[in-house]
């Protein structure tokens, strides 16, 4: 059973989503408006935060850059279409995943086991230090250090590093990536890969613009180099 | 979709043409008439100053022959030979009654009667003529005193010549003109047309779907007013058309919302459907099967709204067709489904937006089971500069008065004989072809050679197309 924080301004989606979640086993708190949520996540600790971006007052991509300032929790946002900047931006603003509306509860649920599951187990088990330039990863201990210094990751960015880390030199795809960092057994968006390489390169390259660590192959995917 | 509109052959000369005939025949004109009074100001202004020259060179030579007829003696001849003609004229002497001339080409028949007989009769005169075709003036001066009258025949061919090279570097003249006005009306009329060529570039930029062009505002008055007005024109277009998207998206979010809730709600009756009854449960299920339906309709009217609304963005990358195809089948839950990459098209590589071609190939492959009996086979081939993929299904086919009307919106094949049936919205071919055409290829439906129904995805290929040799 986990806590779920739902942020969702209309009363008869947290209602039914309230009912949906609980019908598969876990405690819903909801919250009405961003300020709301926020409060609540620092009043309930979740396991996990579903926030619908489009949020009166305080918007969805602030309540997402916030919840970041202070916390790792998996957050998941809902967007009113899937084509639109909105996901992309969403992905940014520090989000791991997302659904779009209308969306059934089941695929929500899905998600959230996902993400839960691998927030749980924190990549290989063989307490080791891996290295790579001036960035070393612990991929137990969950801390990775750039030039000595312990970089703050969320849980999806430091699971992608894992995994790229665990095959160094080898080129991974977007499709692979998901399947391993956020669990999808079916067609993802290779979006998600995209932004969240973006948001990793701001920490651990020296210069994002130009990465060495962590570089695209066209048309391929993505590698780390060692 | 194309107007009929006037074949182009029917189309006047354009306007820079006309400009440079224009200015052409406008130089030619002016060139003519200056070059004819310039020839005749020198004509005359020549003819008069050798008349009067000629007339007092006849005079002076006049007096001469006076004087040696006046003394004693005269020898006519070595009178006559004596005679000084500078311009190439000839004299004439008739004295007491006889005719002496210095040439034997020029008699006294040679002189006009007229001119003859009234010199002979006391007055002086001048005439021209023309003489063996060559034009002539003659001055006959009597010379009374000793009842004689000279004469002198000049050859004003000469005079001609000069004429003709003058003409000859007047007509030159006019020529050049004539070509310098042509050159000045097409550079003219090429300035003229940049603002027209620009306004016309911008047009088809906005009519492309991009409402950021703008007109430079000229600082020239009368240039502003056309870019002034497009600017504005294309202003309230982009402004409508964000209207649109606007509403479109508004639409969705209110649409979607209460979806959202339906679902959440109807996933939880599911959950509790052994705790119903019977009848319950086959309302539950024709609840949920609409469910879907209704949400599949409004997904695919937010999605063509927002192709009308020109909103949608393509996200191009250049993929292998055969690996799109695949991918796109496994994305659609359809891994099974056979795809038959022709050897000619393996590596071929288009421009496609991923996500896109997977809801073309998913609609497509829905369509098939809907309405024919399933997916047979998907095909890609390569046809020249397009790759085509197809899409063959076990029905009955598509009727060839139905093969357009078919990607029409909420057209149904057969007219709705399937409605009610499946999940479809009657808008998932007209959507397959919007986004195949934002691609820059096409959609048609032709007869599998099983006999089903083949529906063709063309799109024009971006790399690996035929070598050529």
């Amino acid at each position: 059973m986990s806590a779920i924080l739902v942020v969702e301004d209309d009363g008869r989606i947290r209602a039914s989503l309230r009912l949906a979640l609980e019908e598969e086993g876990h405690a819903v708190d909801e919250a009405g408006s961003g300020e709301e949520g926020l409060e609540c996540l620092v009043r309930q600790a979740p396991d996990i935060v579903v926030l619908d971006l489009m949020l009166p007052g305080l918007d969805g991509f602030e309540v997402c850059r916030r919840i970041r300032r202070t916390s790792d929790v998996p957050v998941i946002v809902v967007t009113a279409r899937s084509d639109s900047h909105d996901v992309v931006a969403g992905l940014e603003a520090g989000a791991d995943d997302y659904v779009t509306k209308p969306f059934v509860p089941k695929e929500l649920s899905a998600r959230i086991r996902a993400l839960l599951r691998r927030s749980g187990t924190r990549g290989p088990s063989a307490p080791r230090t891996l290295s790579f330039g001036d960035v070393g990863i612990q991929p137990d201990g969950g801390v990775v250090r750039k030039a000595g210094e312990e970089l703050t990751l969320t849980r999806t960015e430091f699971r992608l590093l894992c995994e790229l880390a665990a095959h160094p030199g080898r080129v991974l795809s977007r499709e692979r990536l998901l399947e391993q960092v956020w669990g999808y057994d079916y067609f993802g968006d290779g979006r998600l890969v995209d932004v969240h390489i973006r948001r990793l390169r701001t920490k651990v390259e020296s210069d994002p613009a130009s990465p060495t660590l962590i570089v695209t192959v066209r048309g391929l995917g993505y590698k780390l180099v060692p | 979709m194309t107007t009929p509109g006037p074949p182009p052959a029917q189309r006047g000369p354009g306007l820079r043409r006309r400009v440079t005939v224009a200015f052409a025949l406008g130089a030619l004109v002016l060139s003519a008439c200056l070059a004819t009074l310039t020839y005749e100001l020198a004509r005359s202004y020549l003819l008069r100053q050798r008349e009067s020259t000629l007339v007092s060179q006849a005079y002076v030579n006049a007096r001469a022959v006076r004087q040696t007829l006046s003394g004693p003696d005269p020898d006519i001849p070595d009178l006559l030979s004596a005679v000084e003609t500078p311009n190439l004229s000839r004299a004439l002497l008739s004295y007491q009654g006889r005719w002496f001339g210095a040439s034997v080409a020029v008699g006294q028949e040679s002189l006009p009667e007229g001119l003859r007989r009234e010199v002979l009769d006391g007055v002086p005169a001048r005439q021209r003529f023309a003489l063996d075709g060559r034009r002539q003036l003659s001055v006959g001066v009597p010379i009374v005193s000793v009842g004689a009258a000279y004469f002198e025949v000049f050859d004003m061919e000469v005079l001609a010549s000069t004429l003709r090279v003058l003409g000859n570097s007047l007509v030159a003249g006019a020529a050049i003109t004539t070509l310098l006005g042509a050159a000045v009306g097409r550079w003219a009329s090429g300035r003229l047309m940049q603002p027209l060529a620009n306004a016309s570039q911008a047009a088809a930029a906005v009519a492309a779907g991009r409402f950021d062009v703008r007109l430079d505002t000229s600082p020239d008055a009368d240039l502003a007013v056309l870019a002034d007005s497009f600017n504005s024109m294309t202003d309230a277009l982009g402004e409508r058309i964000e209207r649109e998207a606007r509403f479109a998206s508004s639409v969705s979010h209110e649409l979607r919302s209460p979806l959202t809730t339906l679902s959440a709600s109807v996933e939880v009756l599911q959950a509790r459907r052994h705790e119903m009854g019977e009848r319950a449960q086959r309302a539950l299920d024709l609840l949920r099967s609409d469910l879907r339906r209704f949400e599949r309709l409004v997904g695919d009217l937010v999605e063509i709204s927002r192709l009308d609304a020109g909103a949608e963005q393509l996200e191009l990358e250049v993929l292998a067709v055969g690996t799109l195809v695949e991918q796109s089948l496994q994305r659609s839950m359809r891994p099974n489904v056979a795809v038959e990459v022709r050897p000619r098209a393996r590596g071929v590589e288009v421009r496609a937006d991923r996500r896109r071609m997977g809801r073309v190939l998913a609609n497509l492959v829905e369509n098939a089971e809907t309405h024919g009996r399933g997916v047979a086979r998907v095909t890609v081939d390569r046809e020249g500069w397009a790759a085509r993929i197809g899409v063959e299904d076990r029905g009955p086919g598509v009727a060839p008065e139905e093969r357009q009307r078919i990607f029409e919106r909420f057209v149904r094949g057969e007219e709705g004989r399937h409605r009610g049936e499946g999940d479809g919205s009657g808008l998932g071919l007209s959507l397959v072809s919007e986004h195949v055409r934002l691609h820059g290829g096409r959609t048609w439906v032709e007869e599998a050679p099983g006999g089903g129904a083949r529906f063709v995805v063309e799109l024009p290929v971006a790399r690996g197309g035929p070598t050529v040799p």
